[in-house]
């Protein structure tokens, strides 16, 4: 028999074949647009891959800052997380998710969304060391949104990853499974169509 | 007080306070301090002063709140010695200065039984110089009325309770206006107390106290710019002791922007150095900077103030100077131990020397 | 994809040590709901691993959580937890705190990242 390898399991008719020849070259347009959209993922991919590295480096230095303020806090006014954990009322600093398109591929973004009048905590140091607080206040505000930020990025790497690898499994099967299946398909007609013709001619 | 009969009473403690005051740390301890490159060096250099091993049984790595736990903890046990063995009126003098710590305290309290929270936790949390016995009674109370009537049974600062605030207050007002609202009433009884023990101790704290006074009013104007308080409600935080009282006090409450606390302070010529650079940087973006470096000044002002307190015999001035100055020596150790944690090294000499 | 749910993620949790938990409360990323349920969990030498990682999943499972904050440390007493959490909601960020410096070596998402640029 010709045509080693898997081959569908079909009756090698001349329809057979005109249909086989139409999905192989199915096959290989989608293979090469999921191609294309897994280049286009990449490039996306690799270059928050890059942010996401330089982000997490800032974000240790701006963590830094930030915990330093609030040293600058604890020496002007002492110990004050008891009363800042228990004032918590509700969240002024939230977040937003929007949404980003990268060739069908929905990847979150979160943005900021401060309330500018929260004032929970205005008057926590008011004897002394407000300034201060108000201060260390802003350094951290800033530092969360750098967080936030990060966030995103990361949580775009991680949708992207997955799709990614999904896009990937998808081309290969293409390339590797389907494609030389069908390959094999149109031999294997082919052959026995020739095989046909030839018992035609002997008769 | 006649200097005749103080010894007999209170010169052995005023020695063991000098004594004391002689082990607080130098420049020169200082500038070894701010050499080191971990808080293992830290500890190092720390045992050769007056502090010996207090961290010798730390566990590693040391954090600093341990390191400014355990420097408050030498410090409490100095006081209580001294309380200990202090008789009338030195006791009450002592027992005075206590209260300062009784109101964070017993405003954590508040705190916590506001939030529904378990108060016994919060017993660790406590200043230990501002510890009293039956503080743990005051944990029992499960709700605010029931602790405002303890507070009122149990405590030494009734009286300032009963003055300043109702049960009703304490659920409605903001707590760090109960807080200040307390600590006013304490300043100005403890200006009070302090006049009665007569020359030369009512002289010297009065001293102290007034800055400490001038201190809070200049705070309180400042950090309540764009707040929810109103300028009656600042004007009720504001202590009626000090130097700016009361002609000060009034401009202070009405202030809007801080070149207004500084034409305040012009008036008294002490005070008129507080703002003399924060002027130049005086734009609205920088106004938090000024305030910062003006709280250093503050810190440095009041060291300056309780130093003096030294150059005077026979008062009681020194008690409370040695306290604060220690205090101060706790917040620099902490300072540069956080600067040596954090790697900061740029601002590590952004503490208040003593000596 | 998680669009719909995405929407209702607003908030912010943390866990951390006391410094950091106050510094985020600071910057107003704190929230008690109508059930006195936190948003953020303080964790001193005393604190139970097991704790942290209640909270952790109590987290990672709120509806309303957009990104958890972490401390590096904390991080560190949960590792195997921390590195089998591959949901993109809510996003996980490991932070330094004040007494542990940041190490990228020990991120869970940054070692993919090296992983990643190292073997394409």
């Amino acid at each position: 028999m010709s045509g080693t390898g898997p081959r569908e399991a079909i009756f090698p008719t001349r329809m057979a074949l005109t249909n086989t020849k139409l999905r192989l070259k199915g096959a290989q347009t989608g293979h090469s647009l999921l191609a294309k959209k897994r280049d286009a993922l990449t490039t996306r991919f690799r270059s928050i891959l890059k942010k996401v590295d330089e982000a997490k480096r800032k974000m240790g230095r701006v963590m830094q800052l930030a915990s330093f303020s609030l040293a600058e806090v604890t020496y002007a006014t002492g110990d004050i997380s008891y009363q800042v954990q228990e004032s918590v009322k509700t969240a002024s600093f939230k977040v937003k998710a929007k949404q980003d398109n990268v060739s069908g591929v929905l990847l979150p973004a979160f943005e900021v969304d401060r309330d500018p009048s929260g004032s929970d905590f205005n008057l926590t140091g008011l004897g002394r060391g407000g300034q201060q607080i108000q201060k260390s206040k802003e350094v951290y505000a800033k530092a969360v949104e750098t967080l936030v930020e990060l966030a995103s990025l990361q949580t775009a790497f991680t949708i992207l990853d997955e799709v990614i690898k999904a896009t990937n499994r998808r081309v290969n099967a293409i390339e590797h499974v389907v494609i030389p299946k069908l390959e094999n398909t149109i031999k294997y007609v082919m052959s026995e169509l020739d095989e046909m013709d030839r018992e035609e001619f002997f008769r | 007080m006649e200097a005749l009969f103080f010894n007999v009473s209170s010169g052995f403690l005023e020695g063991v306070v000098r004594g004391y005051k002689a082990g607080i740390l130098t420049q020169a301890q200082y500038a070894n301090l701010t050499q080191c490159d971990t808080l293992e060096d830290f500890r190092m250099q720390l045992s050769s002063t007056d502090y010996g091993n207090f961290l010798a049984n730390e566990p590693l790595p040391i954090s600093t709140s341990t390191i400014a736990e355990k420097a408050t903890q030498v410090l409490v046990d100095q006081f209580n010695y001294i309380r200990s063995n202090a008789v009338e009126p030195l006791s009450k003098f002592l027992d005075y200065m206590t209260y300062a710590y009784m109101i964070d305290n017993v405003i954590l309290l508040i705190t916590g039984t506001l939030h529904e929270r378990d108060t016994h936790e919060l017993l660790e949390r406590c200043h230990p110089l501002g510890v009293f016995d039956t503080m743990p009674a005051l944990c029992v109370a499960t709700n605010v009325e029931e602790l405002y009537q303890s507070v009122l049974v149990e405590t030494p600062l009734a009286p300032y309770f009963r003055d300043c605030v109702s049960a009703q207050d304490l659920d409605d007002l903001n707590i760090e206006i109960i807080r200040n609202t307390l600590y006013k009433a304490y300043l100005e009884d403890f200006y009070n107390f302090c006049t009665t023990l007569g020359e030369p101790t009512a002289e010297i704290m009065h001293r102290i106290l007034s800055f400490e006074a001038d201190r809070r009013t200049i705070n309180i104007t400042i950090n309540s710019f764009d707040t929810e308080l109103s300028k009656e409600q600042r004007a009720k935080l504001f202590p009626t002791v000090g130097r700016l009282f009361p002609a000060g006090n009034n401009a202070l409450a009405r202030a809007d922007e801080i070149d207004q606390v500084r034409a305040v302070c012009d008036a008294i010529p002490e005070y008129r150095a507080f703002f003399a650079e924060g002027s130049a940087a005086g734009e609205d973006g920088n106004q938090a900077g000024a305030a910062s470096s003006l709280e250093s000044r503050f810190f440095a002002t009041e060291v300056h103030l309780n130093k003096l307190a030294f150059l005077q015999q026979f008062q009681f001035g020194v008690f409370y100077s040695y306290v604060k100055l220690k205090e101060q020596e706790i917040r620099s150790l902490t300072w540069i131990a956080e600067c040596i944690a954090q790697d900061a090294k740029d601002r590590i000499h952004d503490f208040v020397p003593i000596f | 994809m998680t669009t719909p749910s995405a929407k209702d993620r607003v908030l912010i949790a943390a866990i951390g040590d006391e410094d950091t938990i106050t510094g985020l409360l600071l910057a107003g990323i704190g929230n008690i709901d109508n059930k006195q349920k936190k948003n953020f969990l303080v964790v001193d030498s005393k604190t139970q691993v097991s704790t942290i990682e209640a909270a952790f999943q109590d987290f990672t499972e709120r509806k309303d959580i957009a990104i958890l904050l972490i401390n590096q440390h904390l991080a560190e007493k949960i590792r195997p937890t921390v590195d089998r959490y591959e949901q993109a909601f809510p996003a996980l960020l490991e932070i330094p705190s004040k007494d542990h410096p940041y190490d990228p070596s020990k991120d869970s998402i940054l070692k993919r990242v090296q992983k990643l640029f190292g073997d394409t």
